[in-house]
Parts: structure tokens; sequence; C-alpha cells
């Protein structure tokens, strides 16, 4: 009995950590932002600067901490504690839906990866479903009216340079040497062009997600502010405040959100995650690996 | 304030990595270990319940094959328990019989002796009678005394013709 009182308690907090972050948002941006007029798109709103000890230019010695951080951090909570609620309470014979709905996760996520990266690579399972998590509630985050972070391009940056480091890791475990060869293929004129393809693998990574999300933010509020016109042209004759209400913003900005926030959300998680594990399984080179791991075994036996 | 739309940051750039790995970090230790656990006890108990159900299946069937031999070795043993017993009794029957009938025709030799013995010994009581009795007549027919030699033969002749008759 307190064993069950303890749970349902732990419920309630998990549950809390899942939509109390999110309220806090709303709140700190309701109060935080000015009214504005006209359309305006910018990025996201710096709550404050801090200086950082180091010299140069502003990118390296201030850290604004801004809406799309503090929304990320929102949505890292809101992770923790959906996990912590679908695993509270877990048993080996299945007792509650939200068990089933963990296992289904789990095992989808496991065999999404070993499906597209093979067996070798069955740890990074956590990881895409951390890629695909975070990027598409940090995107689904837009439907509170929150900014979404995957439309700052520092967020989405951060991930596709883990994403190089891993990719290189792997492609460095043939060896540095085999790295470099690569390079020079298939004639070594080609190694400058291979360089810049290697550099843009993180660029256009970024640039894709970023750019789909905002552009989304962008498309939605020119709409928006295009029907608002209309609406004053078209309806503005009506007497008094009904004059004012723009009438034809009903229904279409509704449509346009949920393909953009909506649809493309988790398109951009899918297709990040997709390209992570294509990327880092493309690029371990397995013969080089192997030959080289022989090489190995056989020097520790001589 | 407001950042432009794009604006770059090194900081919020590693802050945004180091994020992408925490969360990695709650997923793996969170949710994946934890299910994953939980599944492949599942899958340990799965497993010991069908080992189990095999040998008990095994042993069921060897169970079943062992009354079945016993079974037919006991039809058998049944079989020539009766077998035997008939024979037994078949022999035992002939044994009983075979005396039965050799006791009878001792029996019977034994009967027919007797009977020979009997019919002997009447027909010499029979002869001396008679002989005593020819003797008698004789004597009182002829009414003289006669050799002995005459008298043998005569009585011989006598008991001759009377066994003759007979």
């Amino acid at each position: 009995m307190d064993e069950k009182k303890r749970a349902r308690w732990l419920d309630v907090l998990y549950l809390a950590m899942v939509i109390v972050p999110f309220i806090l948002c709303m709140a700190l941006k309701i109060a935080t932002t000015p009214a504005s007029e006209g359309i305006t798109v910018t990025g996201a709103h710096v709550y404050f600067i801090i200086q950082m000890p180091f010299a140069g230019p502003a990118a390296f010695s201030t850290l604004p901490i801004t809406e799309s951080q503090v929304n990320s951090w929102a949505v890292m909570i809101a992770l923790l504690g959906l996990c912590l609620y679908l695993t509270n309470g877990i048993r080996v014979i299945p007792g509650s839906r939200r068990q089933v709905i963990a296992e289904l996760i789990v095992e989808k996520a496991q065999s999404f990866v070993n499906d597209n990266m093979g067996e070798r690579f069955a740890a990074f399972a956590p990881f895409v479903a951390a890629i695909m998590g975070l990027s598409a509630f940090s995107s689904l985050s837009s439907l509170l009216g929150l900014y979404p972070p995957t439309s700052d391009l520092n967020v989405v940056a951060g991930w596709a340079i883990l994403v190089f480091c891993l990719i290189t890791y792997y492609k460095m475990k043939g060896g540095f040497v085999n790295y470099l060869k690569g390079f020079a293929d298939p004639i070594p004129v080609f190694a400058p062009f291979n360089v810049i393809s290697e550099l843009a693998t993180p660029i256009s990574m970024a640039f894709r997600h970023y750019g789909n999300v905002l552009s989304g933010v962008v498309i939605s509020t020119l709409v928006a502010a295009g029907l608002q016109g209309l609406s004053s042209l078209v309806l503005g004759w009506l007497p008094g405040f009904l004059g004012e209400i723009p009438f034809l913003q009903v229904g279409l900005p509704a449509v346009l959100s949920l393909y953009f926030d909506l649809f493309s959300g988790c398109l951009q998680a899918f297709i990040f995650a997709m390209l992570t594990m294509l990327y880092i399984s493309n690029g371990f080179p397995e013969e080089a690996y192997e030959a080289r791991q022989a090489r190995k075994s056989k020097a520790k036996l001589a | 304030m407001e950042l432009s739309v794009i604006s770059v940051n090194l900081w919020q750039i590693i802050i945004s990595l180091c994020n992408l790995l925490i969360i990695f970090l709650i997923l793996k230790k969170f949710l994946f270990a934890r299910v994953q656990s939980v599944l492949a006890q599942r899958q340990a108990q799965v497993d010991d319940i069908y080992a189990e159900a095999n040998a008990d299946r095994r042993d069921a069937g060897e169970m079943k094959q062992r009354y079945e031999q016993h079974l037919a070795t006991a039809r058998e043993e049944a079989d020539t328990l009766v077998r035997t017993a008939t024979q037994t009794a078949q022999r035992r029957g002939d044994a009983i019989v075979q005396e039965a009938s050799q006791q009878a025709a001792h029996l019977k030799q034994k009967a027919e002796e007797e009977i020979r013995m009997e019919r002997r010994q009447m027909l010499t009581d029979v002869r001396s009678e008679i002989s005593d009795m020819a003797v008698s007549i004789a004597s009182k027919v002829v009414e003289r005394e006669i050799s002995a030699e005459d008298h043998a033969s005569l009585v011989d002749e006598f008991i001759r013709n009377v066994g003759d008759d007979q």
C-alpha cells in the first residue's frame, strides 16, 4: 500500500516534470515579449548575456541565454520526466499500458538502428532516439507558441558537430593513415573537394534542419500578416470593433501549422536521425578495421 | 533584445552539443537500460518455462514408453502363464488318465488271473471229487478189487472224458 502511494506520487512528480517546464517557458515568454508592431522575423529572444572570460568577437566572448536555450532545457527536463514516468513501476510481467509504450519505443528504436546501421552499431539506439526525441520535441514546442529551439542555428549546429565528431571517429577506426587516404579518392587531385565535402556534412545537416523549421516560422508569420491585411481590406467596412477582427486568419494558419510544426518537425527529426545513422555506418571502413584488428591481435600473439 | 535570424555563438553550440549528450545518457540510463533489462529478464523467464515444459514432456514420453513396455511384458507374462498352466493341466490330466487306465488294466489282469486260478482250483477239486466218485461208482459197479494200475488208468480215462465234455 505504501509502495503504491509512493509510486503514485512519483507519477505525479514525473508528469509535472513533463508539463511544468513548458508552462514556465510560456509564462516567461509572455512576461518578456514586448508587443510588436508589424511583421518581424527575428531570432530567439535574449534573456540576459553572460560575459565569458575570453577576449575576442562577441560570438566567442559572450554567452547570451536565449529563449531557444531555455526551451531546449525545458524539452530536456520533459524528456527526462517522460522516461521516468514510462519506466516507473516497470515489471517483468507487463502490468501497465505505459510499460507497453516504453517497450514499444525501445524495441522500435533498436530495430530501426539495427536495420539501418547493422548489428555492430546496436549501441547507437539510445543516441538515435535522443536525436529524434530532442529534435521532434523541440520542433513541436512551437505548437505551444514557444520559440522552437531547432529554428536556432546554434542548437542544431551543436548536434551536427557532435555527429560529425562521431563520423570522423568511426572513419578513423580503420587507422589514421587509412582515414587520410580516403581524401585522395579516387585521385589525389580531388583532395580539396573531398575535404570540402567532408566539412559540408555537418554544415548541410545543421542548415537543413534549422532552415526547414525557420522557414516554417517565416512562412507562417508572412501568411498570418498577409491574411490580417486582407481581412482589414475586405472586411474593414464592418462597423465598430468587428472591422478590426482578422476573420480571415481563422483556418489557413492552422493548416499551415499542421504542416510546418507537426509534419515538418517530425520529418526533420527523422531525417536528421536517418542521416546520422547513414553517415556513421557508411563512413565506417569495415574491411580496413577488421584488417587492423587482425594485425593487432597477431602482434599481441607474437 | 532579439538575436538576428542567423547568429553563431560558440558557447551556445557547445551547450547544445552537451545537451544532446545529456539526453543520450538520460535515454540510455532511464529508458533503454531499464526496459532492456526487463526484456532480458522476461526472455530468461520464457526460456526457463519452455525448457521446463520440454523436460516435462520428455519425462512424460519416457514414462509413457515405460508403461507401455510394462504393459506389453505383463500381457506376455500372462499369456505364458496361461499357456504353461494349460500345458501343465493337460500333462497332468494325461498322466492321470494314463495311470487310471494302467491301473484298470492291472486290475483287470489281476482279476483275470484270480478267475483263472479259481477255475483251476475248482477244476482240481472237481477232478478229485469226480475221481473219488468214479472210484466209488466203479467199485460199486465192478464189485471187485481192481488193481491199482487199472484203477488209475480208469480214472484218468474218465477224467479226460469229463474234461473233454466240458
